[in-house]
């Protein structure tokens, strides 16, 4: 691979379509899929492909159940080769047991997540839920915002879980139709300059080699689980600098620059928002309208969710009095996780500023520049006052009598 | 064969818990074959050799691998691995048995001189 | 396709190169081990083993050791065989792409307690064979949940006592038959679908090496006599084991093409159900004379599937 930008062709694709070409360019060698909305789609894609022989001679796996897709995806990759699936929701729910063993065994799996709330009640559209259900599970997870960033990560992903020096499964997470059914213009590589961007993987400790074999998946008692456990986290939090370095690659390759935290307006902003998902779009657009009439507010966006990019969120947010964390999942008795990663940094930095959180967005509540603007406007408020005037928890387009907690 | 001379820093293990069978052409020091079940047993099997018709019934029930035959005839038997289950001498067709259980205590030479005369009710 | 390793008689079977290792934790005399061993000898290919939680896979890869001798992966309860349709999958992919990891052929062998084979892992081996992978399941029927200090299953016999079926005063053990996984995986329609017994060596090692020549999904179901839960003296697993055999309480059959029956060992003496009752304390409350009936009609569906299976070889359907 030449490490400079490749020729790129635009066409206008959804989040699902765009991570669909995704796998197909990177020439998997086993897709094991169920479909579930919204991320059906990718899986019909990835199919149509297969059908008309432009899989690579990938095999494609249409298991019954998510639990047997992760299962197999696990069994997949520890005989030696790439492999990728997707799923959304209930689905990755039902594959949690085998996403930890996945990175347990540290095993690059590529999965795209089409985030989806989770029931009950039950409901098929976009929220975090899923997404913060396994973040303890030990996946490397980026955030695509648009059908541009889901396919750039995906190479991203390859190129990182699969690095000897991470070998660990990544999740690349979109927003349910929002994203994922939402088509727009996307820049996309020739298949050869995709796939020479990551290249063919070989697989570490292969089962079907069939002169060295190996155990994949011994229990460890008492004496050996902590040290297995603390290698896998060392592995996690230090992959941030491999993503860091692809970033870069990917820059350079793609023209396109991404960063564990993106910035918006942030180095002089007094109130900032942080979030993740296709709300950091709509936010882009209040800081404008803001911005225009003199307001001194911006905008960061988790590109990297796991591992927690604690000193890039530290260096975004440092200037600004008062902050919010959006959270698009319910918290259910506590402040929403990213709120705890942002109150995290603060303490670890010695930093003293206002914190509010908002739940947003469940279950495919829309979220508005009206409502941006009006946390915003909360933010100044506590910038003015010069401490927090608003409870810590407060919900966004909610009907009913105002909701707020602690 | 205790576990502390495997026992290593964090730093040290196999990503992912991986264990290896081999190491070159002989087993990894991860291999089961490398630890031994003998405190197990409280009873041992012991081979006579006199009697055996070399069948290899013993080999191929032995749930612990612990018969180890050479060339289809029967060698000896693996003390460090045979728990005592006794299912060898259970299978053994001859009369007398080429393999009868005695105490941990007992010295192979003591067992093959207290050997059981052939059963004349078993043939009759 | 692989050449059949030539195993004429006991002597040659013995010179096979060992797969499975001692130095392992099951009991002593365990069957799992003797049904283990007598299936990876049958072949001299490459094996990926795919192992579902259960006694085996609790006992053989305890870290830091292993008993395998060749590549084999536990994920969880339920899902052997959708871990091996992985695997397997991966090596077809990369047979057609052209680099493979090893030269010589590769079977892929998932086993399973009954529990994860007829119970928690039912799903996915319903949809692995369904799908056709080139893979063995076979099930290494103790007929409980063993490991985790004897449980009932669906496999577990009517009339079994086992901790969460237990005789009482007013209940003689498990209520229901077993469910007949064989019939409902030759309903499946697996090329091959058979049951074994590790006592009957010759014709496990039979039925394992056409197993192995088939080429899509085939199931395998293997009595596995538990000391330790079936209650009787370690070394009588064998003896057991041919008890059940010879008492057609555990017929030796197979099935090929989803119809095809062959009874493949037929005793010359029939033992009863109650001589096969009478070797395991797991049986010992049904010789109370208010739980007689149970044996008796336990005995009557033995004769009346046994009749079934001759009938049905006879007729050639
Ligand atoms: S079973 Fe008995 S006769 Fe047969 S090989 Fe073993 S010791 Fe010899
Ligand atoms: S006593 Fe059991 S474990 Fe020991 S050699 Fe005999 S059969 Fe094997």
């Amino acid at each position: 691979m030449a490490n400079t930008k490749a020729n790129q062709t635009r066409v206008v694709w959804d989040g699902n379509m765009a991570a669909a070409q995704a796998l197909r360019q990177a020439q998997v060698d086993v897709v094991a899929a169920y479909p579930i909305t919204p991320s059906t789609p990718i899986v019909q894609n990835y199919s149509q492909f297969v059908a008309d022989g432009n899989a690579n001679d990938g095999e494609f796996v249409m298991v019954e159940s998510e639990h047997s897709a992760m299962s197999a995806c696990v069994g997949a990759s520890a005989g030696g080769g790439r492999v990728a699936t997707a799923t959304s929701s209930q689905g990755y729910a039902l594959m949690v047991e085998v996403l930890y063993q996945a990175s347990g065994m540290r095993l690059p799996i590529i999965m795209n997540v089409v985030n989806r709330a989770l029931a009950s009640p039950l409901n098929i559209h976009g929220d975090h839920s899923d997404m913060y259900l396994g973040r303890d599970a030990g996946w490397i997870n980026l955030c695509a915002y648009s059908p541009q960033e889901v396919y750039d990560l995906n190479f991203i992903a390859f190129k990182t879980g699969e690095d000897l020096n991470v070998r660990l499964p990544v999740a690349i997470n979109q927003d349910g139709f929002l994203t994922s059914h939402t088509a727009e213009v996307v820049e996309h590589f020739s298949d050869e300059d995709a796939f020479g961007f990551i290249g063919s993987y070989v697989g570490k400790n292969p089962m079907l080699d069939g002169e060295n074999p190996v155990t994949y998946g011994a229990q460890t008692e008492g004496e050996w689980h902590f040290e297995h456990k603390m290698r896998q986290n060392h592995a996690l939090v230090n992959s941030l600098d491999t993503i860091r370095a692809n970033f870069k690659k990917y820059a350079e390759f793609s023209g396109r620059e991404y960063h564990p935290v993106e910035t918006y307006l942030t180095d002089d902003a007094e109130e900032i928002i942080v979030c993740m998902g296709s709300v950091f779009g709509t936010t882009q657009i209040t800081v404008d309208q803001l911005r225009a009439s003199g307001r001194k507010v911006g905008l960061v966006g988790i590109r990297v969710w796991r591992p927690f990019p604690k000193e890039d969120l530290a260096a975004a947010i440092k200037n600004a009095k008062s902050i919010a964390a959006l959270d698009r999942s319910c918290p259910m008795g506590t402040t929403g996780a990213l709120y705890n990663e942002v109150a995290a940094v603060l303490v670890e930095n010695g930093m003293s500023k206002n914190l509010l959180n908002y739940i947003y967005g469940l279950g495919g509540r829309d979220t508005t520049t009206e409502h941006l603007s009006g946390i915003f406007s909360d933010l100044k408020a506590c910038s003015d006052a010069g401490k927090r005037t608003k409870p810590v928890v407060q919900t966004i387009n909610l009907r009913g009598k105002m909701l707020s907690f602690y | 064969m205790t576990e502390e001379h495997l026992l290593k820093g964090w730093e040290e293990f196999e990503a992912g818990a991986i264990l290896y069978s081999f190491d070159g052409s002989s087993h990894h020091i991860n291999n089961s074959i490398q630890h031994s079940v003998a405190d197990w047993r409280a009873e041992k099997p012991v081979f006579n050799e006199e009697h055996c018709i070399h069948c290899q019934f013993c080999w191929v029930y032995c749930p612990d691998t612990s018969i180890i035959s050479k060339d289809k005839q029967f060698d000896h038997i693996d003390y460090v691995h045979c728990k005592g289950c006794g299912i060898c001498v259970d299978v053994c067709p001859t009369n007398p048995k080429s393999l009868v259980m005695f105490t941990e205590q007992t010295t192979n030479d003591e067992a093959i001189r207290n050997w059981p005369a052939k059963d004349t009710k078993k043939d009759a | 396709m692989s050449d059949i390793k030539q195993i004429k008689n006991l002597k040659d079977f013995s010179t096979s190169v060992e797969r499975f290792q001692g130095g392992h934790r099951l009991c002593p005399g365990c069957s799992h081990s003797i049904i283990v061993r007598e299936m990876l000898n049958a072949t001299d290919d490459n094996i990926c083993v795919s192992t579902a939680t259960g006694c085996l896979e609790v006992c053989t890869a305890i870290y830091p050791y292993t008993s395998w001798d060749l590549s084999w992966i536990h994920i969880g309860f339920e899902n052997a065989a959708a871990a091996i349709s992985g695997t397997e999958a991966m090596y077809k992919a990369l047979q057609k792409k052209g680099r493979p990891h090893s030269d010589k052929p590769t079977k892929f062998v998932a086993f399973g307690g009954d529990g994860g084979t007829y119970d928690i892992g039912f799903q996915s081996l319903s949809g692995a064979v369904e799908r056709g992978h080139d893979f063995i399941y076979v099930c290494l029927d103790n007929e409980g949940y063993m490991n985790t200090g004897g449980q009932r299953s669906s496999s577990t016999p009517i009339g079994g006592a086992t901790t969460t079926s237990p005789a009482g005063k007013v209940s003689y053990g498990e209520k229901r038959l077993k469910k007949d996984m064989v019939q409902i995986m030759a309903a499946h329609g697996c090329e091959f679908v058979a049951q074994v017994a590790p006592s009957k060596w010759k014709d496990l090692v039979k039925k394992t090496q056409r197993a192995y020549q088939a080429s899509g999904p085939v199931y395998i179901n293997a009595v596995s006599p538990c000391p330790t839960e079936w209650k009787f003296a370690p070394e009588k697993s064998m003896e057991i084991c041919d008890l059940a055999v010879d008492s057609c309480v555990f017929p030796l059959y197979q099935i090929e093409d989803g119809h095809k029956v062959t009874v493949t060992y037929k005793p010359k003496v029939k033992k009863t159900v109650e001589e096969y009752c009478a070797a395991q304390g797991r049986f010992k409350h049904l010789f109370r004379p208010e739980f007689s009936h149970v044996i008796e009609d336990w005995q009557k569906r033995v004769d009346a599937t046994w009749e079934y299976l001759l009938k049905r070889e006879e007729a050639g359907i």
